[in-house]
């Protein structure tokens, strides 16, 4: 007997699986970090482990994508130390990034099966073509991530959904310990969101670490498993969403009243604001 | 028809054909990544940057090449070094060092008092004094170019698409960048002969800019634009001869010519019915990079 299709799971079970006691992937010890002379992160200490899908959190300008870039070691150090530095070797930690989508130079004349082989720039040798078990490879993750029909379009003619899809699959060629996220979340719509973070889940029990960025604490953060809320370039609060996601926590990162609420296992965030007749109303 | 080979007589328009061939070619491959880093202006402050140092190689009495060559690395350092100090930018960062690298070049030659033939070959682009020495100088940087561009495909490619990405993926920008700004001022170098300083930019950017209207993928830009860029320097040189114009006017003449008939076609082609609405001129449009975060 066949088993019946299975569908998608409802939101409230796109919880991952709790974090495995894993082993340490990667350590931030006293790490002070930004750009040029401006350090942005001040002091950070911070373990990530294997198995793990953590999100970071926090207010714009917050230092939110110089931890991503710490982690990368992109970030210029001004103290404190990142090990295994991603520089250390080809051993150390192997990474998979994927940037903001805004950021990304769409016009760029580079077919999604270019852009993807890009992620295996090291282990593809030096010939200038692709080799043919690297296609392959990166034939069957395009197919994995549903967008196997699109390897031949250039980068720009794919929709929000579909250009992250790409991208993550440029990461994941790597077969990443760490996968990394600059807002995974933003500049698609609703559909393609659900769709990204169950792939994301998917890729997590796959055995590799997540962390990503996101403002969006209703549907991206509240789901995860572990957060981490930087406040400017601080860690304000590490943990599970119950213990991070409070109403304290949000005004001292935000500056701004916010109510929580909880509706089953789901965490909802929501901004207080005030009835002006009833704050211009007499004691 | 005997008129029509009637050049093809003389051994020093075939050097100069031959030259102007593989110069353009040169151009426009290096050209491509120029284009797609949003650098276009880089090749035009460098040119007039190394006649500075040309200049000075001529009054001190050394070899244009060694002159242009440490002149040219030497502005490279000092656009990659302002270029990194947020307050200046990459773009102003040219603007300083290679005009006042020129106005050096000018200042020494009002002071020497006579304008000499090398320097309006240098300026303006002199293709019959081709000797065979200056064939052998572009041949040298089409083998280091072709070696680098080849050797270090991905990693280039890589960091013209996304810099900071590239890094994150363990690609040693600084390396990559270095290496590629030394091809890029030997190409300047080799190519001033054949096109002068003040035509140098066209045969940069022009190729490739008309091969991005006609292509989407990068190994086809970066094919069509080297053939564009050499056809355009053969032609050019021969339709110099019954025009009697200069070559290095004719080459950019002809590449800007070939520019418009394919704006043109992509232009007509995005009106056919059943366009897609990414034709040409999106594509023109899109070489503009949006500013990154």
């Amino acid at each position: 007997m066949a088993e019946p299709p299975t569908a998608p799971p409802p939101e409230e079970h796109r919880h991952p699986p709790p974090p495995p006691a894993g082993a340490p992937l990667v350590e931030l010890r006293a790490l002070t970090a930004g750009y040029e002379r401006a350090p942005v992160l001040r002091d950070v200490t911070l373990t990530l482990r294997r198995g793990e899908f953590a999100g970071v959190v926090g207010p714009s300008g917050s230092g939110k994508t110089t931890l991503l870039r710490a982690l990368t070691g992109q970030a210029r150090r001004f103290a404190g130390t990142l090990t295994p530095h991603p520089r250390a070797g080809e051993r150390a930690l192997r990474l998979g990034y994927v940037p903001q989508v805004e950021t990304i130079d769409w016009n760029f004349p580079l077919t999604v099966e270019q852009a993807v082989l890009l992620g295996r720039w090291r282990e593809s040798g030096w010939r200038p073509w692709p080799r043919r078990g690297d296609r392959a490879r990166a034939a069957r993750l395009l197919e994995r991530l549903g967008i196997g029909d699109l390897a031949g379009r250039q980068i720009r003619a794919l929709s929000g959904g579909q250009q992250q899809r790409a991208f993550l699959a440029r990461a994941l060629i790597g077969d990443p310990d760490l996968l990394l996220l600059d807002e995974p979340a933003s500049g698609v719509d609703i559909r393609a969101r659900h769709q990204i973070m169950h792939l994301l889940g998917e890729i997590n029990r796959g055995g590799a670490a997540i962390l990503l960025t996101t403002h969006d604490l209703n549907a991206v953060a509240s789901h995860l498993s572990r957060l981490i809320c930087v406040s400017e370039g601080a860690i304000l609060a590490d943990g599970p969403p119950d213990d991070v996601l409070t109403p304290e926590t949000l005004r001292r990162a935000w500056g701004a009243e916010m109510l929580v609420m909880r509706r089953g296992r789901a965490l909802y965030v929501v901004e207080r604001v005030d009835d002006p007749a009833e704050s211009e109303a007499p004691p | 028809m005997s008129a029509l080979a009637e050049p093809l007589a003389f051994d020093f328009f075939l050097r100069g054909m031959a030259a102007a061939a593989l110069a353009g070619a040169l151009c426009a491959a290096v050209g491509v990544y120029v284009v797609l880093r949003g650098l276009s202006y880089i090749g035009h402050g460098l040119a007039h940057g190394i006649f500075g140092g040309a200049v000075v190689s001529f009054v001190a009495g050394v070899s244009f090449y060694a002159g242009a060559t440490v002149w040219g690395a030497l502005s490279v350092l000092l656009i990659n070094g302002a270029a990194r100090r947020r307050q200046i930018g990459g773009d102003a960062a040219v603007g300083i060092v290679t005009t006042s690298a020129f106005a050096l070049g000018v200042a020494l030659i009002s002071r020497q008092g006579r304008f000499s033939r090398d320097f309006d070959a240098a300026l303006f682009g002199e293709i019959l004094g081709i000797t065979n020495a200056d064939l052998f100088v572009i041949a040298g940087v089409i083998a280091l170019a072709a070696a680098v561009l080849f050797f270090w495909w991905k990693p280039i490619l890589f960091t013209t698409f996304d810099q900071e990405v590239a890094g994150a993926y363990g690609v040693p920008v600084p390396w990559v960048e270095a290496l590629f700004s030394l091809v890029l001022a030997a190409t300047v170098i080799a190519s001033l002969q054949v096109l002068g300083v003040t035509l140098i930019a066209a045969a940069l950017v022009i190729p490739p800019v008309t091969a991005r209207l006609l292509v989407d993928s990068f190994t086809r830009l970066f094919a069509l634009a080297t053939l564009l860029g050499g056809l355009g320097g053969l032609g050019g040189v021969y339709l110099s001869w019954f025009a009697d114009v200069s070559s290095g006017a004719a080459i950019v003449l002809l590449q800007a010519a070939l520019f418009l008939l394919a704006l043109g076609w992509t232009a007509a082609r995005s009106r056919w019915p059943g366009a897609d609405g990414h034709g040409g001129v999106a594509r023109l449009a899109a070489l503009r990079r949006p500013p990154l975060d």
